[in-house]
């Protein structure tokens, strides 16, 4: 039993530096990415997802104990709540006149509400 | 071991802030401004889960549980606003 | 009646969760704390048609299966977008896109939204009036016609199953 220890051992600290890695990578997004949409992109997908992955290893780590289910339980929280946010989000924008960033290709939500 | 890897990770959501608080400031519309602060509060989330199992403690849980859910709520809130001028 | 029961059954999961501990106790009270809090949001669903207990079983393998996809669909969306924000030059394509969907009913379209907006390179920023199109911001949006069919033949037919 010491190996299924020492195998969950490797594989939630695993998860914790993806994890860690995602939310990082997702902050930069936000700063290097062009426009508003851009940003939705990057902070939704993968800060969500490495959020998710931080609260499941804390979850391997301590078992099915209270902090343990909360930390599932803010994770999937997070991960049901982030795409409706993202949609509020980019429809009040386009909708208070941001305008998409100058390699855009294609708008064919413009000509539909004004 | 561990609890140096745990230290390092909360120093690396630290790091992670920075970004957000240069859109807070900089960022050229209001909608950008309410993904960085979203996206903060998502940091600060993480920050609250380590945190609350480098102390064995699970009140900072109950913390990072009630701060998603009031993010959640403000964002729509502004959302709307911004959109349709009113709230309710 | 039945359908405050049935609502309840979820409310009284996630009571169990917030609280920590998932035991009978906990259960059987937040079974009870669920009607209440559905009462005043009661009026806000306005569910058309009869919905049972067997529908609703018979829908879980195929749930399954959508959830399944759905996990391989955002590990693939965090990979990409991973990619495009390291690499050194920023180079992308983006723009709205208009999509039709055949979804009909309220909580197929809620699925097939959060799904677009978790899968690789497409996020939902609105619905036309007549509920039949779809606006998608596509971060590479040089084939929209491309983008059209991926959605349809490869989401929304599971969807569909699923949730319908």
């Amino acid at each position: 039993m010491i190996t299924t220890e020492i195998v969950l051992e490797f594989f939630s600290n695993f998860i914790l530096i993806l994890g860690l890695m995602f939310v990082f990578l997702g902050m930069l997004g936000i700063l290097r990415l062009p426009d508003v949409y851009n940003r939705l992109h990057a902070t939704t997908k993968i800060g969500t997802l490495g959020a998710f992955g931080v609260m499941l290893s804390i979850l391997m780590k301590v078992g099915f104990t209270p902090i343990g289910v909360k930390a599932i339980t803010v994770g999937l929280f997070l991960l049901l709540t982030a795409p409706v946010a993202a949609h509020m989000i980019g429809r009040a924008a386009h909708r208070h006149g941001v305008d998409l960033c100058d390699i855009s290709v294609i708008d064919e939500y413009d000509k539909t509400y004004k | 071991m561990n609890s140096l890897l745990l230290d390092l990770s909360l120093l690396f959501m630290m790091v992670a802030i920075i970004p957000c608080v240069y859109r807070v400031i900089k960022g050229p519309t209001i909608p950008d401004r309410v993904i960085a602060v979203d996206a903060m509060t998502t940091v600060i989330v993480v920050m609250l889960g380590v945190y609350s199992y480098v102390q064995e403690s699970v009140f900072f849980m109950d913390v990072a549980l009630v701060l998603a859910i009031i993010s959640f709520v403000g964002t729509v809130t502004i959302s709307k606003y911004l959109d349709e001028g009113v709230v309710l | 009646m039945k359908r405050y029961l049935f609502y309840s059954i979820p409310l009284a999961l996630m009571w169990c969760f917030v609280h920590g501990s998932v035991t009978i106790e906990n259960f059987i009270f937040g079974m009870i704390l669920g009607p209440i809090a559905l009462r005043p949001f009661m009026p806000l669903f306005k569910v058309g048609g009869e919905l049972s207990f067997k529908d609703a079983i018979v829908r879980i393998p195929k749930q399954a299966k959508y959830f399944a996809i759905l996990i391989i669909e955002i590990l693939k969306a965090n990979i990409m977008v991973a990619r495009i924000v390291i690499s050194p030059n920023i180079d992308i394509k983006p723009g709205i896109i208009a999509v039709p969907i055949d979804t009909k009913t309220n909580g197929g379209i809620t699925a097939i939204a959060n799904t677009i907006t978790l899968t690789p390179g497409t996020l939902t920023i609105d619905i036309s009036d007549d509920r039949s199109v779809l606006y998608v911001h596509c971060i590479d949006a040089s084939d929209p016609d491309g983008v059209r069919t991926s959605i349809k033949n490869d989401l929304e037919k599971y969807v569909l199953e699923a949730f319908e």
